[in-house]
């Protein structure tokens, strides 16, 4: 037995001393007061460690923070229980938004942190670590701590009252996680790695060069256009204290760089973007390949602009007519295989289809579904935007111009058997089929192509001169077929893209009673085109798309069958090697003489007003037709034109401003084999949305058709030129982006240092802003902006040294705690407006 | 030499102690600023260290200690209690509780560790200043004290033979004796004086009753001054009587405080650490 213990033999047993029996007493009187507490109290604020901070002191349910905590007096006793770690930190994200990556350190992505970490370990490797930080990093890692997910309690302890900062964070706090442990800014913080450069600006601006040379250059050319004096002139701090914004492009810019928007200072090609053309094709050696391309100008030398190459693409096989024909050279098809002629003649029909489309239907609605960016569907915002209130007017004045019996080819059923059921195709209600696909209706009674002159141009001999009543008797047993709802027709029939009907085959046998047979339809057709039989008060369909046409024309009998589609599918073709084709020409002249005195359309929209009053203008749609001077005023459609035009005494204005300067300062014009849009100014919405839309589908080097229209309106030499100054970023797997925003706070979110420029103006030197920013001449900054890599940037300024902000950051003078300069959450915490229910009676 | 080698004992252990709660300081700080809460480290520390203080009392209450040990476990005790006040000051972040729970617990501990002191004073203070003889029981010493009341009185008031074969009137002092009696020392043994200047081991009291008694001897004739030198004893006995009874009573004293709210604060500190663990926030 050790000395330090008493036998238990030896032990005499004392008597409760009044003494102990008071100790039990008062330790009875103490559970029982607790207990009482709990059972009478209303809340369990009395358990509170302290008053919360004034943000939260609204807070006096326990459980919106503590979430096991309950409501009941004992119910806190489940937070005992194991459970989420972070669930009470969850809590705190319904007032305090913030990523997916709230609990990560600094609420970065994994992947950031892994690489800032790997990029630090290098400087840690020569910065001496303080003592206590050893010692802390030894006793206390943190390793495991910030590997579960970092609560936020962590930093942001309560319950001390209402006046503690929450967000007090101490250095050494900081400082466990880093691997570059230091002791102070002035002592062995890192020193900067080119900051503030870390990315390069969004705007291209070469201080450099406009101190150096833009600037005097101007000022000493036109003394009327406004220098900038100083740096506040173009940057200020007002609006958002981090970012020296830039001032609007009005008050800086705009002198110098607003008519190299809109094309002034053009010197060669075209002042606008070509949107649509008609591309220029190896006609003949079409012709001679006896491609079935029906009707297509000879004359053109346009290129298929990129953006119809995306509205071709929308459907699988636009994009395979694209990708065929995208390495041939389309005006010269000498060398050309058989697949790629037929791809040519896919196009031809899906050029056509597309011009059929944004006439007989809604732009927005061409426009508004190009299968870009995973099929979405538009906003119409943005429909409105990519079509830039592309004028009905210009697409018809070209059409006419170019393609003057495109309602007639693709009315007939002529293309059916050629084109596959794709590209343009729509399936539209019946009514609006009829109204689509009658010519009458697109152009009126008394237009050319529904004048009796038209029958010859569509078709010579006998097969041609078929063609058009055969053509008309479909449309017109369509349109009748409006007028009857409920039959087989009504329900079965479809029109494509070309205006041609499309048949399920279990619906053809009803559809081949409800249409008339082609043999039969000829002469009540033939006797149908003439305009006089036409209603007197026919309208343009394409002003008034059901107007009226629902009188029934000659109908074939029922029980013809419709076998005869092939005959008139060869008798369609305009250039159809029937001796009528050349009184087509002879009458007619085809479309490719009309580009070299081409009209403005816009101010001119039919093309054909000159004609009427026997202009010189040979187009073929005015064509100086005896046939359209000749028709009756009340034969003509509802339209102005055709009214002004068969009213005599009207004389045309004559104009020796070319489309591409009358749209001087923006907008649709149509010019040649092309409709072009000319930049309206800074910010022209056109462009922006193009760019908004075919960017992310346009990686770098990608050839497909998004990327082609991002390309062409990136290029150097492109209209609107606003890559001049936009920089264009690649984007890692999401294409590319131009930089449009200005910078905002949310586009340095993710950065982990704080500089706030106000503070620091009052203290600048003689220098001013070059007291930081020292401008160095000779530094490759544009080059930067030559590739797609934001992060590979070199400044036209020096970088900003530690030594600069350690004269005044020191443990004497200003703060240098590490929150002066940096923040922890990185991406931001919001607090989000609470929802409202609006009140209701 | 002895209490040379008393006075570096204790330095000693302030100064060990003074480390150790700097070193705990210094523990609770890096313990922080590793992404820790702070308060469960100094709080557990707390709680541990009370436990072993509770067991030190209860191992003396059931007697599962020798004399020799147990006077060495309430050094141990002691030391304990002064770290543990270093802990308390650390876990309540150097400042005052917020809530009624918290001041409940604060009061509490704050009692405790006073009572300690106080109690350590007496074993270490008082003690040292002024012996108590052996054997002095705190029960005896009224009816001691009584004795001592009765002696005095009896030796003041003994006539001196002599004085009445003088021829010549002789100085009063008898009368002086008497007067000094009856101004100073018949209160004086009455009963308990000076609770005060026990307490905190002063003696002056003591010393200006016993320079009156010195003064008053140079006065008076020889056997007047054998008086006075007996009366001179007595209020030196009855002093240590007084002393005697203010540690002893004290010493009994003082565990009244410092036990039952021990009790009550480990009822505290028990609910104190199951609701920290219920609405922590896992940062601990």
């Amino acid at each position: 037995m050790r000395s330090g213990r008493a036998p238990r033999a030896e032990r005499p047993s004392k008597p409760p001393s009044p003494r102990d029996r008071l100790a039990v007493l008062l330790a009875i009187v103490t559970a029982i007061c607790l207990g009482a507490a709990f059972l009478f109290s209303s809340g369990k604020q009395f358990l509170a460690p302290g008053p919360l901070a004034s943000a939260h002191g609204a807070i006096e349910n326990c459980g919106a923070c503590h979430t096991k905590s309950g409501s009941g007096s004992f119910s806190w006793v489940q937070g005992l229980v194991p459970g989420d770690p972070l669930a009470d930190s969850k809590a705190c994200l319904t007032c305090h938004k913030m990523p997916k990556t709230a609990f990560n350190p600094h609420g970065a992505l994994p992947d950031v942190l892994k690489q800032s970490t790997k990029r630090l370990a290098k400087v840690a490797a020569v910065t001496p670590a303080p003592q206590s930080a050893r010692a802390q990093s030894i006793a206390f890692p943190t390793d495991a701590a910030v590997a579960g997910g970092l609560n936020c309690a962590t930093c942001h302890q309560e319950h001390k009252g209402a006046n503690f900062n929450l967000s007090k964070i101490s250095n050494e706090q900081c400082r466990s996680c880093h691997v570059v442990k230091f002791d102070s800014f002035d002592g062995d913080h890192p020193r900067f790695d080119n900051y503030p450069f870390k990315s390069r600006t969004q705007i291209v601006y070469d201080h450099a060069g406009h101190f150096g040379k833009h600037f005097p250059d101007v000022a000493q050319k036109d003394k009327e256009k406004r220098i900038p004096a100083t740096c506040s002139t173009c940057h200020t701090s007002r609006a958002d204290k981090r970012i020296m914004a830039v001032a609007p492009f009005e008050q800086t810019c705009t002198d110098c760089h607003l008519d190299q928007i809109v094309g002034k200072e053009r010197a060669t090609g075209p002042k606008g973007i070509a949107f649509l053309t008609l591309p220029g094709l190896d006609v003949r050696t079409l012709k001679e390949k006896n491609a079935a391309i029906g009707e297509w100008p000879e004359g053109s030398e346009a290129e298929l602009t990129p953006f119809m190459k995306v509205m071709i693409s929308r459907s699988e096989k636009g994009r395979a007519i694209i990708k065929t024909v995208s390495g041939v050279n389309l005006q010269d098809l000498g060398n050309a295989t058989e697949e790629q002629l037929k791809a040519v003649t896919g196009l031809v029909w899906e050029i056509k289809g597309l011009f059929y489309a944004l006439i007989s239907g809604k732009a927005s609605d061409v426009l508004g579904d190009l299968n870009i960016g995973g099929g979405a569907k538009l906003s119409p915002s943005l429909v409105a935007d990519l079509t830039a209130s592309l004028p009905r007017d210009v697409v018809i004045s070209a059409h006419q111009e170019w393609l003057p019996n495109l309602a007639t080819e693709m009315a007939s059923g002529q293309a059916a058997s050629d084109q596959d059921q794709g590209g343009w195709a729509a399936a539209i209600t019946e009514s609006r089929l009829a109204a689509s696909v009658s010519p009458e209706e697109l152009f009126g009674a008394g237009s050319p192509q529904a004048s009796p002159r038209s029958a010859p141009q569509t078709g010579g001999g006998d097969a041609a001169s078929s063609a058009k009543p055969v053509q008309l008797a479909q449309a017109n047993q369509l349109v009748q077929s409006k007028s009857t709802p409920g039959t087989v027709a009504e329900k079965s029939l479809r029109i494509d893209p070309y205006g041609r009907v499309a048949k399920t085959p279990e619906e053809g046998i009803e559809t081949a009673q409800a249409a008339p047979p082609v043999s039969a339809a000829r002469e009540p057709a033939s006797a149908d085109i003439q305009p006089q039989a036409k209603a007197a008060d026919q309208t343009d369909d394409l002003l008034s798309p059901d107007g009226g046409t629902a009188e029934a024309p000659a109908r074939g009998p029922e029980n013809e069958p419709v076998a005869a589609q092939p005959q008139p599918r060869a008798a369609a073709r305009p250039e159809a090697p029937a001796g009528g084709g050349r009184q087509v020409a002879a009458a007619d002249p085809p479309p490719q003489g009309k580009p070299g005195d081409q009209n403005d359309d816009l101010l001119n929209p039919d093309g054909g007003a000159a004609d009427s009053t026997g202009g010189a203008s040979d187009g073929p749609v005015g064509g100086a037709s005896p046939e359209v001077s000749a028709a009756p005023a009340d034969a003509a459609p509802a339209g102005a034109e055709p009214q002004g035009r068969a009213a005599p005494g009207i004389v045309s204005i004559q104009s020796d401003v070319d489309a591409e300067s009358w749209a001087e300062y923006g907008g649709w014009y149509h010019q040649d084999f092309g409709i072009f849009y000319r930049p309206t100014g800074h910010k022209d919405k056109f462009i922006y949305s193009w760019l908004f839309l075919t960017g992310p589908q346009a990686p770098k080097g990608n050839k497909g058709p998004a990327a082609a229209v991002f390309d062409s309106l990136i290029d150097k030499d492109a209209q609107g030129s606003c890559t001049k100054c936009h920089s264009v970023d690649d984007i890692r797997g999401k294409g590319r982006l131009v930089n449009f925003s200005p910078p905002k706070v949310d586009t340095k979110q993710g950065r982990f240092t704080n500089f706030i420029h106000e503070p620091h103006f009052g203290i600048l030197e003689n220098r001013g802003c070059l007291t930081c920013h020292n401008l160095e001449k000779g530094r490759p900054y544009l080059k930067s902006y030559e590739q797609g890599n934001p992060l590979s940037f070199v400044s036209n300024f020096g970088a900003v040294k530690k030594e600069l902000c350690q004269t005044c950051h020191t443990s004497t003078m200003a703060r240098q705690d590490c929150l002066t300069c940096h923040k922890y959450h990185v991406n931001g915490v919001v607090t989000p407006i609470m929802n409202t229910r609006i009140p209701t009676p | 030499m002895g209490l040379a080698r008393f006075v570096n004992g204790q330095t000693i252990q302030g100064v060990l102690i003074a480390a150790i709660s700097g070193g705990l300081f210094w523990l609770v700080w890096i313990y922080g600023n590793g992404l820790r809460d702070p308060r469960f480290l100094d709080g557990w520390l707390l709680a541990s260290g009370m436990t072993v203080q509770l067991y030190f009392h209860i191992a003396i209450k059931t007697s599962r200690l020798a004399p020799k040990a147990a006077m060495r476990w309430r050094k141990i005790h002691i030391f304990l209690g002064y770290l543990l006040v270093a802990a308390f000051v650390s876990h309540s972040d150097f400042s005052l509780p917020d809530s009624g729970f918290e001041w409940a617990l604060w009061l509490g501990f704050v009692l405790v560790t006073l009572s300690g002191i106080f109690g350590t004073y007496l074993a270490w203070g008082l003690k040292a200043k002024s012996g108590i003889e052996e054997g002095t029981g705190f029960d005896r010493i009224p009816a001691r004290r009584a004795e001592l009341a009765r002696d005095v009185h009896a030796a003041v008031t003994k006539a001196d033979p002599a004085a009445a074969a003088f021829a010549l009137p002789a100085a009063p002092h008898d009368a002086w004796v008497m007067d000094l009696y009856a101004n100073h020392l018949r209160d004086f043994f009455e009963g308990q004086r000076n609770f005060a200047a026990h307490l905190i081991g002063s003696r002056r009291h003591i010393k200006r009753l016993t320079v009156e008694i010195d003064n008053l001897s140079r006065y008076v004739d020889k056997p007047s001054q054998e008086k006075l030198a007996i009366v001179r004893e007595l209020v030196i006995e009855k002093d240590r009587l007084d002393f005697a009874r203010v540690y002893l009573g004290l010493t009994k004293a003082w565990l009244f405080v410092h036990v039952p709210v021990t009790y009550g604060l480990f009822v505290l500190m028990v609910l104190h650490v199951i609701v920290a663990y219920a609405f922590s926030s896992g940062a601990w």
